[in-house]
Formats: structure tokens, C-alpha cells, sequence
């Protein structure tokens, strides 16, 4: 499970970052040790901390980190630390604090919700900043490459961490750094700089349950917003940006896995749907080895895409799964080999966030249902079941649950689910899906 | 020779006194012939005699509360006496019968049926718990265990017994006999009405993909508690059966109304529908198979409802 760096408890903890030691100076510098204290002593006043504050109240709700990069005030963070604002304007504002104490307003300027990036505006002029590393920019790091990564970790004052780059994570939809190193709640936004103090990706997430597994976004993201910033200097609706985004990214994801389309495994007599996109893990599953002895064998796949996404501290969506389950009875006679395929095939739509902020109420739609030509396709049972999401106009939150009706003592359930997906696109999807649930010769 | 009968306020005859003498006097004061224990009532109060004509004519001796017949409203210093219809002093009401008033036939008893109604009611016993472990059975997935059958059963024996019990001491009450085996017989029967309809609800569910029987399964078992409690009621007093059916409709409807809101409630704070989507052998499909395209083509039109949904959601969401 990855865990946005910020969302750790309820307060998000920004990452106030250190700023990075630019120029040859700190390469100069004697002894080893020198690279990571050259960097950090050069690094505060391009540093920020990002609050968001309860507007009434003042008080700050989360922090995190950002970084200046240009000279007239405009600082790089995370999306996840600033969201509140950019859904909730009324009730939330920001603020930054700098290395010296001194704060002052921040206005969001804009917002990059893939891959999870904020552009925003201060009022400090002719404040030293930081460049990305344009050789980064084009993919020149070398796997084993020092990382530096700054950042205010729970709060605790500036940090500088040693990592390593890793290169890209593999099996991710979105583009991230695997960067081996201790990042922590609070670091969110904060850079991660070579040894030259140019930065090569901004500190994002964690996995939990992993030791020092942390991720980094591509500082090519963060140069394109910039760049977009300074073109469209007005700011826009955020919250009708974030929708805009979010369907235009979920559009994408869906074709990407049209395009990258199924190729059929052989689960017992049946021929199952499996993806070939590269973003899924996939895991086998067996009751074979239970206690005690289970009634029924099953023989399971579950394959699961790398692809969620923030979009509220309490909305993550864009996760797709795949699932298989081919049910043999052991003893049970007909009728409980039903129930027990009841049990396993009811139709769980599982939301990203709570119900009644986010979602639509969920409509149902189940029959018999044959593909042709029928020699080749069992027949089936089908549930449909679907909920609108109530501000992203266009996208759904799908389940397809699909049960062979061929035989009385064994079968095939075969799962679907889709979040955030556009409608016609999850028709495609599943009719496509139920067609490739075939028999095999 | 003339026989006063003293009623209760139900009724029924609390003392009756048999007089000798031609004429009789009714009063609180020790110089009437029936002494009449209420204060509404004058110490010299009624005087019943036979007139010219030789009718029973009971007659108010100047009280200050007066004389009414049954029911009425206004006060009458005269009332010929017909033997049915009590006379109300004070509080009290009383009744004068001459000895030729005549009485109801004698009713038939009805033939001794011996054991057949017991075994009725054991056979439908049996059939109802049977088709109750029946489907313990058919739906056991996990290693049987003799509880699972044994348990369910005792209760469903002793909540049977215990609903019968209640309403036979109603009957033995409000009617005198206790009745069990007639109250045995409507619970036993409404069981077995239960289970059939649950039967029927989740075959229909599967097999005809009708899932209405089994989401509004809430009315029927409701519709057939009150048709039991009705004819508990019957059994109790046959009396006001219009009344009692109005009272037992009008609960059941209110217990329907009720259970549909909560159950709306839920479905609004949840968003998820309370129901389990059951499957059933391949062999129990009634209806032939959809094709894929027409399939789709019903999925495609449920974006119409979701978008209304939305559009109904908003004006709450533009409030934040």
C-alpha cells in the first residue's frame, strides 16, 4: 500500500524543505560527508513550509513542504498538500513559512492531480530558488546515483536524507521515482536534489509495510506545470480543473487498457480474461491447504492496477481489479454449492471515499445472460452494478460479476471492477470481458 | 313473582334476587326488597308492579338522579318492563324478569372429533420445522454441526408454543376457554405460510430474475402476522370482528409504513441495497437467456437513472 507522505493521521504533514546547496562549492568541498552538508547549508531560503489554515479559525489543519523555483514567488508542492484548498476554498487558506521565520500568503495557482503536483504563488520576491536537473529531465540518472531529499519531517525541524535513485518504479500507471530512502510525514512537496543541488524529483509517497521504499515524482511534471503556470497566469476553477483532470486521466487510463487489451489464461475447463498491461499485479490464491477441509476447492487470480489516485484526503479512486474464482465442489450437493457461489459473487462496488460525499447510490442490473457463438461461451449469470460519482460528471464506479450456468457442481466467478470510469467505456470493457470467459475445448 | 337481576358493566348478572310478592321496591334504604349499594342511587328509588293490563311497569319514586332506559338520555318516570333491555338507577344497571320470560334453545353440542385436530396440528408441525431444516441443509456450506439444526429448532418449537400459550390465556381471559389447540392450529399455519413465502420470494429472485418478492418480503410476513393476530382475536371474542379487523389493519400498515422509510433511510445513508443476490442450481432458470447485445442495451439504459441520481444530488453538494 502506498501512502501519500502527508496523510499519515489526520493532519497533513507537509514537507518544509531544506533548500539544496547549488554550484560547484559543496562538490569542493573536503571529505565525503561535505556533499549533503553543502547542499543543506545553501538549501533554507529557497525552502518552504506549506500550512493550510482553517480560515476562521487561523490554525493550521496540515503541513507540508514546497520549494521556490523561480524569482518571482512561484513554489512547487504536492496536490495533496494543498487540496483541501483547491476543493474547499472558503474554508481553507494557505500560508507558507520560510527557514527564517518570516510567512506570508500563498495562492494556488494551479494543479496537476495525476501526478499529484501544485504550482502556487508567494509574496517574496528575489528569494534564491532551485532548477531541475535537465539531464534528470531526459532520463540520464544512472541506478545507484546519490539522492538527496529535504524535507520536515513530523514536524520536527529541516531534514536532510541520503537516498539512492532506482530508477522508475515498474508495474506503475503513473510515472514515479523509486527513491531508497527514509522519507517520512511532513516531507510531502519537499525536492529531492543530486549532488549539484538540481532537483530531480519531489518527495510524494511511502509504502507502508516497506523499509526506506519511498517515491519521488519526475521533476519533468513539476517543469511542466511551471511552464503551464506561466502562460495562463489566471487562476482558474479549481474544482472544475480537478474534474476536468480527473476525466480526462480516467479517459486515458481506460483506452490505455483497451488498448492494452486481455489475453486468455486457463483457469480449470474455462478460459478467463487476464491483462496484459504492465501497471497490475497479479497474485494466485488457493483454499487448498485450509482447516478445516474446505467443502469446495477454489483456485483464484486477482490481479489489481497500480493505479490509484488522490484526489480528496478522503477519495482515492482509478484502482481497477480483476478477479477469478474457479469453484469445484468437494461434497457439497447442488443447492449448497449455490450458496456458496452466492457468497462469492456478490456484487461489492467499493468506493474510494465515504458514500454520501462522493457517490451516487448504486443501481443494480442482473440477468442470464449467453454470449455467441454459445459452443464456445458458458452461459452466465450477470450483475451489473454502478454508482455516479456526484461531482465528476461522467465517471462511475463499476462492478461486472459474471457466474458460469453450465454446471451444477462446479463454475467460474469472474470479477470486474472499474472506478472512475466513463460509462460507455465500462460497457466496452465488460462486454469485452464477458466474451473472453470462454470454454475451453 | 318477579326475578331482579343486578348487572355488572359488562353485563354479566353480578346477583339476582327472586321476589314473592306482586311488587317490588329498589333503593339504597333497609325498607326496599333489593337493596341497591350505590350512592347516585335514593333510598327509595324504583317500584316495580304489574299494571291494569298486566305488563311489569317500573316506576321512579321521585329520586333525584332519576330512571333511564338502557342507553337513553333522558330520564322517565315510566318504563314498561320488556326483560331485555336492563333499566339504569344511579350507576347500576338492572334487569326485572317475569317467570314466563322465555330463554335461548338449548344449543347442540357438536360431535367429540377425538385426536384428529391434535394430529393436524402435529403433522403441520412437522412439515413446517422440516422444510425449516430442510433449508438449514441446502444452504450449509461449513462443516455440519448437529447445533446448527438443534438450536434453531428448539427456538422456533418454544416461540411457537410460548405465542400460542399468550394468546390462549387472552381467550381464557376475555372468553372463559383457553382454546390452545385453535391457537396452535393459526400459528402452525401461519409458519408454514412464512416458509412458503420465503420459498417463493427467492425462487423468484433466481429463476424469473424477479428480485421484488424477495425486497419486499418485509409486507408479506408482516400481512401474515396480522391475518394470525386477526384470527388469535376471532378466537379470543367474536364479538366487533369489524373493529378488531380495523385495529390489526391499521397497525399492519403502520408497521409497513415504517419499515419502508427506514429501509429508504438506509438505502440513502448507505447507497447500498439490503439485499443478498442469490444464486440457485443452473437448472432452477425459468427464463431463457438474455443475448449479450440486449443485455448491454438494459446496462446502457441504467446511465439515465445514475444521472438522475446525480442532477438530485447536486443542490445538496452546493451547499459545501
Amino acid at each position: 500500500m502506498i501512502v501519500s507522505i502527508s496523510s499519515v493521521a489526520r493532519a497533513l504533514r507537509l514537507i518544509l524543505t531544506i533548500g539544496a546547496l547549488i554550484g560547484g562549492s559543496a562538490l569542493a568541498a573536503p571529505g565525503p560527508a561535505s556533499v549533503a552538508e553543502g547542499i543543506y547549508a545553501s538549501a533554507p531560503p529557497r525552502l518552504l513550509q506549506i500550512r493550510t489554515l482553517v480560515a476562521d479559525a487561523g490554525r493550521q489543519i496540515s503541513i507540508g513542504s514546497g520549494f521556490l523555483v523561480s524569482a518571482d514567488g512561484l513554489a512547487i508542492t504536492n496536490y495533496h498538500v494543498v487540496s483541501q484548498v483547491a476543493l474547499e476554498p472558503k474554508t481553507y487558506r494557505l500560508e507558507y513559512v520560510a527557514a527564517d521565520g518570516s510567512h506570508g500568503d500563498v495562492s494556488l495557482l494551479g494543479v496537476d492531480l495525476p501526478n499529484d503536483l501544485a504550482i502556487v504563488r508567494l509574496d517574496k520576491h528575489d528569494a534564491p530558488f532551485f532548477t531541475f536537473d535537465k539531464s534528470a529531465m531526459e532520463g540520464g540518472l544512472l541506478k545507484g546515483e546519490r539522492l538527496y531529499s529535504m524535507g520536515n519531517p513530523l514536524d520536527l525541524g529541516f531534514t536532510i536524507i541520503e537516498g539512492t535513485y532506482n530508477g522508475l518504479v515498474e508495474h506503475s500507471y503513473n510515472d514515479r521515482v523509486h527513491f531508497s530512502g527514509a522519507l517520512n510525514p511532513g516531507m510531502s512537496g519537499g525536492p529531492t536534489v543530486n549532488g549539484e543541488g538540481l532537483v530531480v524529483g519531489i518527495n510524494v509517497a511511502t509504502r507502508r509495510g516497506g523499509q526506506l521504499v519511498s517515491f519521488l515524482v519526475p521533476a519533468r511534471f513539476a517543469a511542466t506545470l511551471l511552464q503551464s503556470a506561466r502562460e495562463h497566469e489566471t487562476a482558474p476553477d479549481l474544482r472544475a480543473e480537478i474534474a476536468r483532470q480527473l476525466t480526462a486521466w480516467g479517459a486515458a487510463l481506460y483506452k490505455s487498457l483497451g488498448e492494452e487489451g486481455f489475453r486468455s489464461t486457463v483457469l480449470g475447463p474455462y478460459r478467463t480474461p487476464e491483462t496484459i498491461a504492465p501497471w497490475f499485479n497479479c497474485w494466485a490464491n488457493t483454499n487448498a491447504g485450509a482447516t478445516p477441509k474446505p467443502r469446495a476447492n477454489i483456485n483464484s487470480t486477482n490481479c489489481s492496477s497500480d493505479t490509484g489516485l488522490f484526489v480528496a484526503s478522503d477519495l482515492n479512486t482509478g484502482a481497477i481489479q480483476i478477479n477469478h474464482s474457479y469453484v469445484k465442489t468437494v461434497d457439497l450437493n447442488q443447492f449448497q454449492f449455490a450458496t456458496y457461489l452466492t457468497q462469492l459473487s456478490q456484487p461489492r462496488l467499493v468506493g474510494g471515499g465515504p458514500f454520501r460525499k462522493w457517490y451516487t447510490p448504486e443501481r443494480c442490473h442482473e440477468d442470464f445472460v449467453s454470449a455467441a457463438p454459445v459452443q464456445d461461451h458458458p452461459p452466465l449469470r450477470v450483475i451489473w452494478c454502478a454508482q455516479a460519482y456526484r461531482e465528476f460528471e461522467g465517471l462511475y464506479d463499476v462492478a461486472l460479476i459474471a457466474v458460469t450456468q453450465d454446471h451444477s457442481s462446479e463454475g467460474l466467478v469472474s470479477r470486474l471492477s472499474l472506478q472512475a470510469v466513463g460509462y460507455v467505456d465500462a460497457i466496452a470493457l465488460g462486454k469485452r470481458f464477458l466474451e473472453a470467459v470462454q470454454i475451453t475445448k | 313473582m318477579i326475578w331482579v337481576e343486578i348487572l355488572s358493566r359488562h353485563r354479566d348478572i353480578t346477583a339476582r334476587v327472586r321476589i314473592a310478592s306482586p311488587e317490588v321496591r329498589i333503593g339504597r334504604g333497609y325498607d326496599n326488597d333489593v337493596i341497591v349499594d350505590d350512592p347516585y342511587v335514593a333510598a327509595r328509588h324504583l317500584r316495580v308492579f304489574r299494571d291494569e293490563a298486566g305488563q311489569l311497569v317500573a316506576e321512579d319514586m321521585g329520586s333525584v338522579n332519576g330512571t333511564f332506559l338502557d342507553g337513553g338520555k333522558s330520564r322517565l318516570a315510566r318504563i314498561i318492563v320488556d326483560g331485555t333491555k336492563p333499566i339504569r338507577i344511579g350507576q347500576t344497571d338492572l334487569r326485572f324478569r317475569a317467570i314466563n320470560h322465555e330463554v335461548e334453545r338449548e344449543r347442540v353440542a357438536r360431535p367429540e372429533r377425538g385426536m384428529l385436530p391434535f394430529l393436524g396440528a402435529a403433522a403441520l408441525g412437522c412439515v413446517t420445522l422440516g422444510i425449516y431444516m430442510l433449508k438449514v441443509w441446502l444452504t450449509q456450506t461449513s462443516e455440519p454441526r448437529v447445533s446448527t439444526y438443534l438450536t434453531p429448532s428448539l427456538t422456533i418449537i418454544a416461540t411457537v408454543l410460548v405465542w400460542a400459550g399468550l394468546w390462549a390465556l387472552l381467550s381464557r381471559i376475555f372468553s372463559g376457554r383457553s382454546r390452545f389447540l385453535r391457537h396452535l392450529l393459526i400459528v402452525l399455519v401461519g409458519a408454514f405460510a412464512l416458509s412458503l413465502y420465503s420459498e417463493f420470494a427467492q425462487v423468484s429472485a433466481f429463476a424469473w430474475t424477479w428480485p421484488t418478492a424477495s425486497t419486499y418480503q418485509y409486507v408479506a410476513i408482516w400481512s401474515i402476522l396480522a391475518a394470525m393476530c386477526f384470527f388469535h382475536l376471532r378466537e379470543v371474542g367474536p364479538a366487533r370482528l369489524w373493529l378488531k379487523g380495523a385495529i390489526v389493519t391499521t397497525v399492519l400498515v403502520t408497521v409497513i409504513a415504517a419499515q419502508t422509510l427506514q429501509q429508504s433511510e438506509a438505502f440513502s445513508d448507505s447507497g447500498r441495497q439490503n439485499t443478498t443476490r442469490l444464486l440457485m442450481p443452473p437448472s432452477f432458470r425459468a427464463v431463457p437467456f438474455r443475448d449479450e447485445n440486449a443485455f448491454f442495451g438494459d446496462i446502457a439504459g441504467l446511465k439515465a437513472k445514475l444521472d438522475r441520481d446525480r442532477s438530485q444530488a447536486r443542490p445538496v453538494e452546493a451547499g459545501r
